[in-house]
This record gives C-alpha cells, structure tokens and sequence, in this order.
C-alpha cells in the first residue's frame, strides 16, 4: 500500500477546530516554574519513597502503619488488575476476592510447604491467578454483563467455600504461615518489596496500553463488531485480557499473604470484592493514577489509618454529634464512604477521581496547569450489558 | 488484462430469521477492480447481505467464496485477515477514542510483534509501531483531515466521522471494500465529491468495492456493474443504467406501474 504520495485535493478541508482551542504554548515553563515542578517532584518522591521508610525523614513513622502503607501498595496493584477487566475489557469481576486469596495461598504454599524462595512464590500465584482467570474469562465468552457479574460472583463464593477449605492447601482454619523474602523481613523493607511489585505491573499496564495489545482491548470493548472488521479475534484478547488481570491480582494475593506473614481464608469474602470494585471506579477506570491513588485510599480506609489520622471515631471534621456516632469502624469506613464517593463519580466525575488529578499531572509533565472541565471524559458505556 | 479474477462470490446464500426468510438464493460477484453497486428499498436484505459476507450471520445456506477461497464458515476476523473491510451504517470507530488511535488500531493485523517485544519497547515494536504511525498520517492526509489526529471521534460531525471511517477500514490495508451507505447525509454535491473519492481510492489502493447506497445517481455513476435487491432477493442486475431503469426497479422502489398510463 502506497498512501504517502498524496496529490489529490479537490477534496474540501474540513474545518473542525481541533478541540484543544487554547494554542499551547511552544516555549517551556520558566525558571520559577522548573523550580516548582522540580520541588513538587521531590516531594512526591519522597513521600513515596523516603516517608514510609524513615529515610531522610525527620518523622518517626511506626511499624505497623508502615505495613498499612505496604497494604495501599498491594491494593493498588489489585485496582490495576481491575481496572484491566473492567476498564479495558468491559467485563465486571465480583470475584475477585477469590483470584486474590487464591494467589495468596498459592504463595504460601510454595514457600511453606515446597520450602522456595518467596519471589518464586509470588511469581508461581500470578500464573495461577492468570490460569484461573482465563478459565473464567472462558465463561465470559458466552455470557457478558449481568449474567456474567453473577457467574463471578458464584465463583468468588464457590471458592471461598470449596478451594479455601482444602486444609493441605490453606492450612485450614489455622491458616498458612507466608514468611517474608531474605532481605525484605521489616515491615519497612517489606513496603520497597511491595512497591517493586507495583513498579512491575505499572509497566506491564503502560507498554500493554502502549501497544497493540491494549488498542485491541479498547476497540473491542467499546465496538466489538468494529474491532472484528479490523481484524481483531475478540475472543482471544477477551482471554488475554482475563490472563493480564488475573496475572495482577495472583501478584497481589502474593503479596499480601507475605505482608500478613499467614494467610487465613475469611478476610476473602465478597465485602472485599465489593471494595476492589468500589476503589477501581471510583479512582477512575482508564486512569492509572486515579486507579491506584482511589485503591490506596480504600486500603487505607479499610486498614484505620485513615480513621485513626483524621480521628473520623469522633465524627467527621469539625462536625460533632450524629455523624460521630456512626460506627466508623475501619470494616465498614468503605462501606460507608463507598456510596457516597461513587454517587459522585456517576453524577460530576465519570472519569473518577483520577480525573481530578490530570491538570496536575499535566503541570508535573511540564505543560501549562489547565483546569480539564468534569465531562471531558464522559465515560458511560463502560459495562457491556 | 487477462481474463478478470471473480474476487468476491455469494451463491445461493439464503438466511432466515424465525418466520422471516430474510434473504433468498442470492448470487453476487465481484471481479477485481470493479465496483459493484447494490441499492434497494430498505429492508430489501442489503445490511444483511454484507453481514453474511463479511461473517457476522451465518447464511442458512448458500457459500460465500473470496479471493477462490470458500470463507463461509470462517470468523469475521479471520475474513478481515484475508483483505475483507467494511464499514457499517451507524459510523463503525471506537467514538470514545481519538482519530490517531482508531486509525493505528485498525491496522492491528499489519503491527506484528510478540508480547515481550512489546513489553520491553524492542527495536522491532518501536519500529513497527512508527510505521503504523505513519501510515496512520498518510491515510488520514488523503482524506484532509490530519489536523484531526488527536480529536476524540464522538464529538465530530457525522460527516467527518464517515469520511474517518473509510479511513480507517483502508488502514485495514484491504483487497476488497464493503462499504455500507457512505453516502447517507450527503447532499448531491458532497455525493458527487464521494464518487470521485471512492474512484480514486480503489485506483490508489488496487480494490475492489462492493457498495450499498440510497444515492441511486451515486450508484449508478461509480458503479462498473449493479444489483437491485427486493425483498431479500435480486430483483435484477446489468449495467448501472439499465438496472436503474428498470420497470421491475422502479416499481419496487416507487410501488407503482411505470408502464400504467398516468390518468
């Protein structure tokens, strides 16, 4: 095909003004604004990196909320792992509770019971987490939707009933002892080790989004009948990308089963599937940043340091009186927290929460700090029925 | 030239879809090179035709042969695979992405490179993936609208979303081209435009085109041969003008006798 010889104008140019009507400016941000940017990034940086770990920190975080942060980071990688299924699939997961705890144990097991190193544990519950997936991504070839959430849903319950009760595999009520890797034994070590495993499947999303891959994902969820005329087997990459979650969330239960140095089964019931999805959209399907920055806050909402920092047990902001009185025990902060934020982001935000954040992701990235109006993105047809 | 090439055939492809015997017997060819009009009052079976060729129903019976391969029982991707594209009635693009991501996935099948190549960014991935870039620019060049390349679809006009759409299938880099009413919306002078178009790009591209429209002077002016359907059969084919005129065709389309004396 030779399309690069263009000669032909006899054809009228259309004149549809692009939609960005501010020109952007050719010059970069001044020196103040370098300045800026270059603090605002060290902050972030440090917060990520230094605060959790008291390095070069003058604060004296304590162990255990370390672990709390450790948590934010697996649930990130949880909502990524989400976020792939609904976001770029279109297919609503209700069981992921399941994929997760199965990851988990799946871990623990190879390093308690198969004495391996904790990596190859985490690795081997990704695999399984994407075999499983794939397996149910195979149902969903036939049944989308509704049908399709139920079918996750019974799954999810199924295996916290059937898979997790096997005792030589979970170990029973007692549960599976999961030590952590050589090196990483401190809680906070173990808050790096998390983060790497972040790191990892930040840049598996980015390149698969990147590439054909995830274009493929795109079009199939929003225009299957399209993508087909292009040449996209729909079937296959609906599989692909069930292995691709299922790959996040294996990592994530690995994760956490080592955070938690045991694994028990009852934490994995279908309150935890609700959250997963809960901080998946509210943090902003599509939106790699909303996803984890929305899945940290649930984490920690759900963990009590958000409860105990804001000290919302004596009720909320300067607020006093009935709104104290809710019982806001960190079990059910996101339960209570869940509706309203999601009522927000069905009615001002549909891009999510993340969408709040782009004109500063933007500003970061050293363009001009721009206020992106709320119904840029409007995202609506999200879940095939 | 030597003896044309058939690049397209339906025989006796029939469908029905409970009581309604959708489509009856119905025989088409296309050879290469050439345009090939179907018009037909709606509900004639002219959408339902194409998506038995293309795969999207699965003809009750009758074959579908491409390119002297029998494709009936292959899987729309699989046809596209082999040089089908199409393009559909209500704008076939994925409106909630932008004109330069549409047009770089409608060449999914032409960006070859493995999972882990494009995982770590190889100098294979990245080059193919600039090629589809390009491609993407030149293809969208042709049609005027490269300053669209980064505009979301679904807040265009629906004319430029038509023209956006031929785009993308001749980015599927096909032999054949079904196109589904390109011309509905348009005014007789942008359908003149259209013509011309059409013309030049299956000179510029070597194809073959198979196309449905209402514009019946459209039709009539691009096409090297034509159909009439009626009531999911053929009512009649030849030469664009004589099919056009007809008798059979213009009761069809007018419900009345043009042999009647006019009282």
């Amino acid at each position: 095909m030779s399309a690069t010889d263009v000669t032909r104008t006899d054809l009228p140019v259309v004149d549809v003004t692009p939609t960005d009507d501010e020109a952007p400016s050719t010059e970069g941000p001044t020196v103040a604004g370098r300045v800026a940017r270059g603090l605002a990034w060290l902050a972030l940086v440090w917060v990520l990196l230094c605060y959790p770990g008291n390095v070069l920190s003058p604060f004296d975080v304590p162990a255990f909320d370390a672990n709390r942060m450790s948590e934010a980071v697996i649930f990130a990688i949880i909502g990524l792992s989400l976020n792939v299924l609904i976001g770029y699939a279109g297919q609503v997961s209700l069981g992921h509770q399941a994929f997760v705890g199965i990851g988990a144990f799946t871990s623990a097991y190879v390093v308690t019971d198969l004495t391996q190193e904790v990596v190859l544990g985490v690795l081997v519950a990704a695999l399984v987490g994407a075999a499983q997936a794939v397996l149910l991504g195979l149902v969903s070839l036939r049944l989308t939707g509704l049908y399709f959430a139920l079918v996750t849903l019974v799954y999810g319950v199924m295996a916290q009933q059937s898979i997790f009760a096997i005792e030589s595999f979970t170990g029973g009520t007692a549960g599976k002892i999961a030590p952590r890797p050589t090196g990483f034994e401190s809680d906070f070590r173990y808050y790096y080790f998390s983060l790497i495993g972040l790191a990892l499947v930040l840049l598996v999303d980015w390149r698969m989004l990147r590439t054909k891959g995830g274009r493929a994902l795109l079009a199939l969820r929003e225009n299957p009948r399209v993508a087909q005329t292009w040449g996209i087997d729909t079937k296959a990459y609906t599989l692909f990308a069930f292995g691709v979650s299922g790959l996040f969330a294996g990592l994530g239960g690995g994760l956490l089963a080592h955070r938690d140095l045991q694994v028990v089964a009852n934490p994995f019931d279908f309150n935890l599937a609700l959250v997963f999805v809960l901080m998946t959209t509210i943090g902003g399907l599509r939106n790699r940043l909303g996803v984890v920055l929305g899945s940290a806050f649930f984490a920690f909402l759900r963990n009590g340091y958000l409860v105990e920092k804001l000290k919302l047990e004596e009720g909320i902001g300067p607020i006093p009186g009935p709104l104290g009185a809710i019982d806001m025990s960190p079990e059910f902060a996101p339960l209570v927290f869940g509706p309203i934020l999601l009522l927000l982001v069905l009615t001002r935000l549909p891009g999510g929460f993340g969408q709040l954040a782009r004109p500063f992701q933007e500003w970061l990235a050293g363009r001009r700090f721009r206020w992106i109006p709320a119904d840029d993105e409007v995202v609506v047809n999200d879940v095939r029925a | 030239m030597s003896a044309p090439e058939t690049v397209l055939s339906t025989t006796g492809v029939s469908i029905r879809f409970g009581g309604v015997q959708a489509l009856s017997e119905v025989d088409l060819r296309a050879d290469r090179w050439e345009i090939v009009g179907i018009i037909g009052p709606n509900g004639a079976g002219k959408t339902t035709l194409f998506n038995c060729i293309t795969g999207f129903y699965a003809a009750t019976s009758g074959r579908v042969r491409f390119k002297g391969e029998d494709v009936t029982d292959l899987p729309v991707h699989q046809r596209a695979a082999r040089g089908m594209g199409r393009t559909f009635q209500n704008v076939g693009l994925v409106k909630g992405s932008t004109v330069g991501e549409n047009l770089k996935s409608a060449q999914h099948l032409q960006t070859r490179y493995g999972a882990l190549g494009a995982l770590f960014g190889s100098t294979r991935a990245s080059e193919v993936e600039r090629e589809a870039t390009e491609r993407a620019r030149a293809i969208l060049d042709l049609v005027h609208l490269g300053h669209l390349w980064d505009t979301r679809i679904a807040g265009l006009p629906y004319g430029i979303q038509k023209r956006l759409e031929i785009a993308a299938v001749l980015a599927t880099d096909p032999e054949l081209l079904l196109l589904d009413e390109p011309g509905s919306g348009l005014g007789p002078e942008e359908a003149d435009e259209l013509g011309d178009f059409l013309l030049d790009i299956r000179e510029r591209f070597q194809l073959t085109i198979v196309l449905i429209d209402h514009h019946v002077p459209l039709v009539t002016r691009i096409s090297d041969y034509m159909y009439c359907l009626n009531l999911g059969q053929v009512l009649c084919e030849g030469q664009p003008e004589d099919v056009r005129n007809h008798p059979d065709v213009v009761r069809a389309y007018l419900g009345i006798d043009p042999d009647a004396e006019v009282a």
